[in-house]
């Protein structure tokens, strides 16, 4: 018995501790995304003549976490690994122990894996919200506006507040 | 084109510079579609300037894709609807998709990019929290229709609300009266936002042929102010 | 016929010999480089999904390790039956294989919840898609059923309720097991889709250990038994329930068998054919004949008495690490019990020793239950070597015959002694605990139990 609870021990104790030293404290997955911070950025893209602008004005914030300079940056590039969702190359952005950024090199989707996670969630229609204030919604989708009638759309707002 | 496009990029640590490509791409696309510009590909083709073999790969796809298109809606979509080649029927959607394409490209893993009102989404838009696609009613201005929810989802609507009529049924080459607005949801926005104008085209055939679609979801208020639904 | 003594034979290149710690190291070296395969592929995890994930990663490599690993232990090569021995390998792989069940169990489980939370499905829903739609996961289902219904079979409990046949013939499937489990391991093995090398690699470890199988199993023994030609030439009753055999054939000597290793003994007769049972040597081999004595115990023992001279044997082996090369000390004290006088039989004639560095105590519950007993007489007063026959119904605890304080009166300077201790397991514990109690260190000590 007691050889028993060794080895699960032992074997648990391991794995944790594998699996530990490969954990960095910036989590990077679809699906665990912080709330705070998102970056949010609209642009406009050059209309006929009357209401163009030369170059598209980005307005934004980004969610890069501005850390002291204080060690040295440095960009380290993984090799392609197979992931849950298909091969990935990474290239990761370090400064001192934070990672700063986060660049995708290569996603291949593998069909089985990400048309199984794709179809996770089905469209559904909400019957009972009229209001946009109180919807809580992303985006809206309508028949086509001009850039006259962005100004007054209901997806101008939504973009005014991620602006914020 | 005169699109507004929004950018909404979740994914943490997104490297935002993307974003400029992602115009440049639509830029790009406005350049060689654009039935508004005198000096653009399509233009040019629909004033025999052109042959199609001399045309960029993007705009040879297209038109043959709007071929397949008109044969998949008995018709009800066509790059000739008003009479003169205007393939901006899928252009839009397909531009969408293209600038989508790209942010996945370079490691996108949540986003949703919304020009003039059609909406191609990516992912989930928080943790175990899917995209909240609003739909604009097309007669009350300033309030929702409906909701959808939905990860991975293009929404694209058709409708005479806000510019006026400018789809025509190209049998009739009238404007159709008896729907206000069509909103299709779909996977990949080209094909959505084709069928949404292929369906709003059909007027009160509409909903037979939504019905019949596979993997397309519809929501249509009908010019007197009725809802239904196909697919849900 | 007499048994012979000791004689001088050519010089041979020596025998491999791959001790018990050597084993275990190799064993933990590979299991460190399949870790490290998975180290190398995994840039970063976060998350709870992917953390089930990768745990399930890591048990799975380990588990397709570890089952080559239980295999290469049971392919009976000489340099580990020698160097580690046989009781001990049998030991290894039972404790190894029920860790092994255990970490394949892990593994599938931790797979359908870590893919369950990444994909944000239900754990029934994840294991109907795993089942249905990854290649080969149905095969690896299969598999790892078959290991969970060898490992209840296997334990103690139903062991005893179960005829060795019907157990034996369930343990072949895990056989079948890693077979049916080895596709999925490439096909939807994250460290091993996309690499080339790792599979290479994987490929030849799995393909190694079957070549040991398929050698020392099966083309080995076809080998030595037709270019040895075993056959008996005697069969003698020692007392009334035991009986020595006395086996024949050409070249013997190249079997390189050593005092107090044991063959698996095949009998060519229409009832004895199908069982291969392991005897002791119980004499030094000699170039043309080997012997062996064995208690009668069932049915298949009592038919040994009417082996007609003649009769074809195949033998496998030489077996065990019970032999000469773990002694280190000059003084050398043998313990037999019952039947396991038989290899210390062998032992008491070989193990070199000036007068009066090797004592033999024989331990039995009845005067008729000696055997060999004039042999050892014969040995004890040619070498001037000492035996003592210890002979009594066991006591209360069974220990008093080898009760420290005996010992040691019996044996003058115990604990400089090396000790071989062989018989019954009770009487091999107390055997031992007197031992350790007198201040024989635990290293000094060798034994091989019969019952594995």
């Amino acid at each position: 018995m007691k050889r028993v609870l060794l080895s699960v021990t032992g074997t648990v104790v391991g794995l944790v501790a594998l699996l530990n030293f490969k954990t960095h404290g910036h989590p990077i997955a679809a699906g665990t995304l912080p709330s705070a911070g998102l970056p949010n950025a609209s642009s406009t893209s050059p209309a006929q003549a009357g209401t163009s602008t030369s170059a598209p004005p980005r307005a934004g914030t980004s969610s890069r976490s501005s850390t002291p300079a204080a060690s040295a940056a440095r960009t380290i590039a993984g090799s392609a690994v197979e992931t849950r969702y298909g091969v990935v190359q990474v290239q990761v952005s370090v400064r001192g122990t934070k990672i700063t950024n986060v660049q995708f090199l290569q996603l291949t989707a593998f069909d089985q894996r990400s048309a199984e996670i794709n179809s996770a969630a089905a469209p559904i229609l909400l019957q009972e919200t009229l209001s946009a204030q109180s919807a809580h919604i992303d985006t809206v989708s309508g028949a086509s506006y001009t850039s006259d009638g962005y100004a007054q759309s209901l997806q101008s707002a939504l973009d005014q507040v991620g602006i914020k | 084109m005169g699109t507004v496009f929004s950018f909404d990029v979740r994914t943490p640590g997104f490297d935002t510079t993307v974003l400029d490509d992602a115009v440049d791409i639509l830029q790009d696309i406005d350049a060689r579609f654009s039935t508004f510009r005198d000096d653009s590909e399509v233009s040019r083709l629909a004033a025999g300037t052109l042959r199609i073999s001399e045309c960029s790969e993007d705009v040879q796809w297209v038109l043959r894709r709007c071929a397949e298109l008109t044969a998949e809606t008995d018709g009800y979509f066509s790059a000739y609807a008003g009479g003169a080649l205007d393939p901006s029927g899928l252009v839009k959607g397909w531009a969408i998709e293209q600038a989508s394409d790209l942010l996945c490209m370079a490691g996108s893993t949540s986003h949703c990019v919304n020009g003039g009102g059609d909406v191609q989404c990516v992912g989930w838009a928080g943790p175990d929290t899917p995209w909240r696609v609003g739909v604009s009613h097309p007669l009350r201005r300033g309030e929702l229709a409906t909701v959808v929810t939905g990860t991975d989802l293009a929404v694209a609507t058709s409708g005479s609300a806000e510019r006026g009529a400018h789809v025509v049924d190209p049998h009739t080459r009238r404007a159709p009266g008896a729907l206000a607005s069509v909103t299709l949801i779909g996977r990949h926005l080209s094909d959505v936002d084709a069928y949404a104008t292929a369906a709003f085209a059909m007027d009160d055939a509409a909903r037979g042929w939504l019905e019949s679609l596979d993997g397309f979801r519809a929501f249509v208020v009908q010019a007197d102010g009725a809802t239904w639904s196909t697919g849900f | 016929m007499t048994p012979p003594s000791a004689r001088a034979r050519a010089p041979q290149p020596p025998l491999l010999r791959i001790s018990p710690e050597v084993a275990l190291g190799a064993i933990g070296v590979g299991a460190l480089a399949v870790i490290a395969l998975w180290w190398k592929d995994t840039i970063f995890i976060s998350g709870w999904g992917d953390w089930l994930t990768n745990a399930g990663r890591i048990t799975g490599l380990l588990a397709g390790y570890a089952v080559i690993v239980l295999l290469a232990l049971m392919a009976r090569v000489p340099a580990l039956e020698r160097g580690v021995g046989t009781d001990r390998l049998v030991r290894w792989h039972a404790a190894g294989g029920r860790y092994t069940v255990c970490l394949a169990v892990a593994h599938t489980l931790l797979i359908i919840w870590g893919y369950a939370v990444t994909a944000h499905s239900g754990l029934v829903h994840e294991t109907g898609s795993l089942l249905t739609t990854y290649p080969d996961v149905m095969m690896g289902t299969v598999a790892v059923g078959l290991l969970v219904l060898v490992g209840i079979v296997s334990a103690r409990a139903a062991r005893r309720r179960l005829s060795y046949e019907t157990w034996h013939f369930v343990h072949l499937y895990t056989y079948l097991a890693i077979a049916l489990a080895f596709s999925h391991q490439f096909s939807t093995g994250a460290d091993f889709i996309n690499r080339a090398q790792a599979r290479w690699l994987w490929s030849l470890m799995y393909i190694a250990v079957a070549a040991l199988l398929v050698w020392y199993r099966l083309l080995a023994p076809l080998r030595s038994a037709l270019r040895h030609r075993l056959h008996v030439v005697e069969v003698r009753q020692e007392n009334a329930d035991t009986v020595s055999v006395y086996v024949s054939g050409l070249r013997i000597d190249e079997l390189r068998a050593e005092p107090g290793q044991f063959f698996r003994w095949r009998f060519l007769t229409r009832d004895l054919w199908w069982a291969a049972n392991p005897y002791s040597l119980s004499a030094a081999p000699r170039p043309d004949l080997l012997r062996v004595t064995v208690k009668i115990t069932g049915s298949h023992s009592a038919a040994l008495r009417h082996l007609a001279p003649g009769t074809k044997v195949l033998a496998e082996g030489p077996y065990g690490s019970f032999t000469a090369a773990r002694r280190t000390r000059r003084k050398v004290l043998l313990i037999a019990g019952g039947v396991g006088i038989t290899p210390l039989r062998a032992l008491f004639e070989t193990l070199p020793g000036r007068p009066g560095d090797i004592t033999l105590l024989y331990r039995v519950n009845r005067p008729e239950d000696l055997v060999l007993a004039t042999e050892l007489d014969a040995i004890a007063a040619q070498r001037r070597a000492r035996v003592h026959y210890l002979v009594g119904p066991p006591k209360f605890d069974g220990s008093d015959h080898l009760s420290p304080r005996r010992l040691q009166r019996l044996v003058p300077g115990l604990a400089q002694h090396d000790v071989y201790v062989c018989g019954p397991e009770p009487m091999m514990n107390a055997a031992r605990t007197s031992l350790r109690t007198s201040g024989v260190p635990r290293r000094n000590i060798h034994d091989e139990s019969f019952t594995f």
